[in-house]
Order: structure tokens, then sequence, then C-alpha cells
């Protein structure tokens, strides 16, 4: 089952990064690592369409037309103006190419079958404002939707929203057109924010959302409410007036596995939930059985983002507790567990779970920043690989405290080195976003390789019944998943 | 308490005078005079706000040749009236409100004590909300509410538009309508209640914040 590494995603330019030249070896290149082929972890999961063959990406862009043509478009008109809304997190996927495709398709047949030309890319970000202009360009938004593409931030110019709980607050530019596409994905990414109720609809609390708004759902409501702010916004008349229809990149912990576009967001919300509850919550619960490793980050984003089979590294630092449960209040990563801890370092409430104490030490080989990681490495031993990358994060206002907690070494060998002596562990992890696998040490592969048939039965007869109904999705959706 | 390492400098060059910089500064720290941005340069705390929205690339992040440090030590004002502010806002005064700099709700209830009556006042003297300058944008509005200071907004800017709904004010209708998609609101209220009555030692002996 063990085969060899998978190749990560290269190293991108950016100025959340450091420059792609200086990260001279990759952790999954080293010795003993290979790499796990989710397909054989998990037979059951899927087929896909992307990673895949030479015709894989003619395959998304078929797939993307296909779902595009069962949509309702009648309500746009020849002389109507459409925003294609987009967010920042898809083009990270799968090396972002599918997600780019999904979105010139959008345009295209938006044109051919309504006849509408002034169809504008509005393209959301998290913290990194400028980040979705650098995937406008890297991959020819800004040619194909004739330089009506641009990046939005939240501190840009908000327009209020009347919803059921009040006034909340959008983008002016995200919402200034006749009609509004949902372009987005089945990734789960932040388990331990949206904690997967609602994920379909979250960018009408996030990427599209302003400062106001996105403060109220991390500081406002609590853990398992929090997103309710972008059901909120998305119910309320100002959006559903404007609201075509959405458009999804199927994808799973494995890659792509189809487009779902619909006119009922929440048709589409109930087959994401379970997607992300039993394809990655399968990952997520097979990582939860690691017992100690060395996690590596080795991937062109955040810290907390970087992934492995579609897990990212803030999930993992969680992966000691069932994040999908809802009846666990705080996982052991999330921001609003961040604000409970003292200025003693601990949590004010005692139930609290520590950070995953599997991670016995972060080797942080390459990682952006632009997202406030104090706490990774306040909590788990990290070694930075390379004076530049460590003077990069002092130089970031999200992050003026990561280099006080974290240490520094010349190269990923010496990192990796310091690391496998002081933990005495030869299992790892990589953070690196390999398509369709997941790249580890040997020792690790064999301890997935036994623990995956039992997590995965233990997932499909007791927790998807319990994650499904704590989130009032009926399991009968898996009929309809079933085209 | 914050290090400020960088400071906003601008090319007269390439400015237009657009004013995006001054309606994103949460500090007001950069203004447009005669059509050209300038930046004064001991208010800046460093967030890079204007560097990112400059639709010209006008704006560079550089290196403070002298880093300064701003806070506020909590110990220099009473601690009970620092405690009953906090519980006002439904916070803990050890809560971390904002992730990026680490400033707690005791820091900002001292410079709320302190005379402080704005959110840009606030993040001048404690360094709230000069990181990411997003998320904790909500808590400093709640805790200027709770100590009764009127809320206005910079005329023209996009610092900050309003308070917005908190776990407190959730209508029964609304918990009935969405308990059964998951959101379980009445549980968060609770346990928000429970961390804000904890009791925590808010100021040490000699503590500088």
């Amino acid at each position: 089952m063990m085969r060899k590494p998978i190749i990560p995603i290269e190293p991108k330019e950016s100025q959340y990064g450091v420059d792609p030249i200086l990260v001279k070896k990759r952790v999954a290149e080293m010795k003993n690592m290979v790499s796990l082929e989710l397909k054989d972890l998990f037979p059951d999961l899927p087929p896909v369409i992307y990673p895949g063959g030479d015709d894989a990406i003619e395959n998304v862009r078929k797939a993307s037309r296909e779902a595009l043509y069962k949509v309702d478009m009648s309500m746009i008109k020849s002389n109507h103006t459409v925003n294609v809304l987009a967010s920042h997190h898809g083009f990270t996927l799968l090396g972002g190419i599918p997600y780019a495709e999904l979105l010139k398709i959008v345009k295209d047949v938006i044109i051919e079958r309504t006849g509408c030309r002034n169809i504008r890319l509005r393209a959301g970000v998290g913290m990194r404002f400028r980040e979705t202009e650098e995937y406008i360009k890297r991959y020819g938004l800004d040619e194909h939707y004739q330089g009506h593409a641009i990046g939005i931030a939240p501190i840009d110019e908000g327009i209020a929203i009347e919803t059921e709980v009040g006034t909340l607050y959008g983008l002016k530019k995200a919402y200034d057109a006749d009609w509004i596409v949902h372009t987005h994905h089945t990734d789960v990414r932040e388990v331990h924010f949206h904690r997967q109720v609602d994920k379909a609809v979250k960018p009408f609390g996030m990427s599209y959302a302003r400062i106001e708004t996105r403060s109220t759902y991390h500081q406002n409501l609590g853990p398992r409410a929090a997103n309710f702010t972008a059901r909120a916004i998305f119910e309320s008349d100002f959006v559903q007036k404007k609201f075509a229809f959405a458009a999804f990149l199927n994808v799973g912990p494995h890659g792509m596995i189809d487009v779902d576009a619909d006119n009922d967001l929440y048709a589409v919300n109930d087959r994401a939930t379970f997607i992300g509850c039993q394809l990655y919550g399968k990952i997520m619960t097979l990582f939860g059985e690691i017992d100690e490793c060395i996690a590596v980050l080795d991937f062109p984003c955040p810290v907390p983002y970087v992934f492995a089979a579609g897990v990212i590294y803030a999930n993992f630092c969680g992966a000691n507790g069932d994040l999908y449960d809802l009846n666990q209040s705080l996982p052991s990563y999330t921001w609003y567990t961040e604000a409970f801890y003292g200025k003693n370092g601990r949590p004010i409430l005692d139930s609290i779970p520590d950070m995953n104490p599997a991670i016995k030490m972060c080797v942080h080989n390459y990682a952006w920043l632009g997202y406030p990681s104090a706490f990774f490495s306040k909590y788990i031993p990290t070694v930075v690989v390379g004076q530049e990358q460590s003077d990069l994060f002092d130089t970031d206002p999200l992050n003026q405290e990561y280099m006080d907690y974290a240490v520094v070494c010349k190269t990923t060998d010496a990192a990796m080195d310091f690391a496998y002596r002081t933990t005495n562990t030869d299992k790892v992890i990589i953070f690196d976003g390999a398509m369709g696998g997941i790249n580890v040490s040997k020792s690790l592969a064999e301890l997935l390789i036994e623990k995956a048939p039992l997590v995965s039965e233990k997932v499909d007869t007791q927790l998807l019944p319990k994650w499904l109904k704590q989130r009032g999705v009926d399991i009968s959706i898996l009929n309809k998943l079933v085209k | 308490m914050k290090k400020v390492t960088m400071l906003s400098c601008v090319d007269s060059d390439l400015c237009i005078g657009c004013k995006i910089c001054e309606k994103v500064c949460p500090v007001l720290a950069i203004k447009v005079i005669n059509k050209k941005a300038v930046v004064i340069s001991d208010r800046c705390r460093g967030c890079s706000n204007c560097a990112e929205r400059c639709p010209k690339y006008a704006i560079k992040m550089t290196k403070r040749m002298n880093p300064i440090t701003i806070g506020i030590d909590v110990c220099d004002f009473d601690n009970e009236k620092i405690r009953d502010l906090c519980l006002k806002a439904h916070f803990n005064p050890e809560q971390i409100l904002c992730y990026c700099v680490g400033t707690r709700a005791d820091e900002v209830a001292a410079a709320i004590l302190s005379g402080a009556k704005s959110p840009e006042e606030i993040s001048l003297i404690t360094g709230i909300r000069t990181g990411c300058t997003i998320e904790c944008i909500q808590p400093l509005l709640r805790m200027i509410e709770a100590a009764g200071i009127e809320l206005e907004p910079v005329p023209n800017g996009w610092q900050w538009y309003g308070t917005t709904v908190t776990a407190w004010d959730i209508s029964e209708n609304v918990k009935e309508k969405y308990n059964s998609r998951g959101f379980y609101f009445e549980e968060d209220k609770e346990l928000l209640d429970k961390i804000v009555h904890i009791k925590t030692d808010s100021c040490e002996e000699g503590e500088i914040k």
C-alpha cells in the first residue's frame, strides 16, 4: 500500500511567503518518507475526476458545463449585471486550477444561456487582503473576465444588510449587481470554526462580509452558533433578491469528485454536509488515532491552513477531540478557545482540552504569514527553517509573537534531525497538500494502514449518524448523492 | 502590550489622493493633504491596512528605525471597575479580545477608564485591532457601549459601521426556528456566561502589561 512520495504543491510567489527560491528542500523528498493513497486507506471514497490523466482539466470543464446547464438561469436577462462571487481558499485546492476553471466556465455558460455579458468576478479573502489579486493574475482570470475581476477585502466599503437578527454588513462590491452567483467548494477547511454547520453558506458571513459580520461570527455568538451570521445574511431579503444560483466544486480529501450547481443553496449545503462529515470525517478521525508524531508544514498558505489529505494543521491540533461532535463545545484550537486562555497561560475553563498532545514538534519548513499563529508556536514546540522565513514573520502585524516562541534551524535537514532527536519519534506527517494521498514516514504509514478499516467502520456506523442528526441532515441524503 | 516594529511609508509619486488609506486606518494615522497621503509616524501602529488596500501600490511597510512599545498597565486602575465594565460587556477580564496582538478585555477596560472614548483611541493606546484589524471590532464596540459611551463612526470612514447581534440578543423565535440545523444558541450562551463569571486574578502585584 505504501508508494513513493507524492510531489507536493510547489512553493508560490507571494507577498505573504518567502521567495520560492529559498525553499531548498521539501520534507517529502527526505529519507524514509512514503505516500498513502486515500483510496487505498478508504476504498469507499468515490472516484475523482481531478487529479487524473491528461484529460483531467478537460473533465473539470465538462463537469462544470454539465452542472451549470442544469440550473435555472432564466432570471438573468441580457441587460442585467452579474457578480460571480469567489473565495480565496478555492485557489489553494488541488493546485488551484480546478477552481479557476470553474470560475471561467461559470462566466462562459451565463453568457451562452442568457446573453448577459456584464459579468464580474469578485473574489473575497480572509486576512491577506491581496491574496485573491495574486490568484486572479496567476490563473488568468483578469483576462477571462476582461478586466472585470477584483479582489475584495473585509475592510472595503460596506453595505448594511437587514436580517432576522438585526443589521449585519456585507461588502458593497460583492453585491453591486442585479444577480450574484455563489461559487464555492465542499472542502471543509476550518471545521474548528464552522463545525460543519451550514458550511456551504459560510462565505456570506466571511469572504463576502465586512469586519463587523466576521467579528460577530468569531466573538459574539459562541463556537457552535457562530455560523448563523452567514445564514442570517443569506436569508435576508436583500441577498435572496440577488441570489441566482450556487456552483460548487465537489471535492473530497482525495480530489475533485464532481461539480454541484443548484438554485437551492440549502440542497447543496445538505450534500456538502454529508461529504464534509463522511469523507473528511474519516480522515479527521483517523488522524485522531495518531499517538505521536512530528508535524511538518510545507505548503504555500498560512500556518493553520497547510493541509494533508484535506485536513488542515489547525484541525490536526484539535484531532485529540471530535470536531464534528456538537456536544463538545470547545475544540483544542479555535479562536473562542484561544480567547479563553488566561494570563497564566492556561485555559480559564478546566474543560478546555490541550492542543493535540500527539504533536511532539512542528517543523515549519514552508508556510505563509497573514494569520495570527502565535498560539501554535506558544503551545507546540516549533522549528522554523531559514532565517529569512523567521525574519518575514517578524514583519507581520498578525504575528509579532510567532518567532518569540519558535526556534530557527538553517536547513530542512537540520530541523528534521533536531526533531527526531528531541522527540524520540520517527513518525512524521507532512502537511504539503499532496493530491490524492498523504506523505508520511513509513512508521506512521504502518499505523494509519492498521487503523483505517476500524475508523471507517466507526464513522459509518456510529459517528456519521450522530453528526448528521445533530445538524438536522437526513441520512437519506445518500440517495440524492447517487445521481 | 505591542511592539510596533513597522511603519507605513508613502511614495508620493504614485499616490493619487484617493483617500482609501484614510478610510481603512484603524488609528487615523494617515491623512490626505493636498491630494497626497501623509503618515503621522508616531500614530502608525503598523497594521498595513493602508498598504494592502492602496489601489496604486503607493504605500510600503518599512521597518522602524526605533520600534515603539505601546500598552496600558491595568494595575494603575481600580480592579473592581475594570471587572464591572468587562462583565457588563459579557467578557471575562482576562479574555483575549485581539487574537493578533493578544490584548485582553481588562486592558481595553483600563483604556476606557483612562479616558479613551472611541475604538481608534483605544487601539492607539493598547494596540488592539492593529493586527488583522477584523476580528476584534465587535468586542471593542461592546466594551465602549458598556461604558455608556455613544458610538460615533468616523465620518466618511470605513473603519467600522456599528454593533451587531450577540448571544444575549438572539430571540426565542430564531432559536426555535434554527436549533434543529445545528446552531447551539442557548448552549453557547451558557458557555460564554460561564466564562464571564469565572474569577481570575486580573492584576498581579508589579505586573507590567
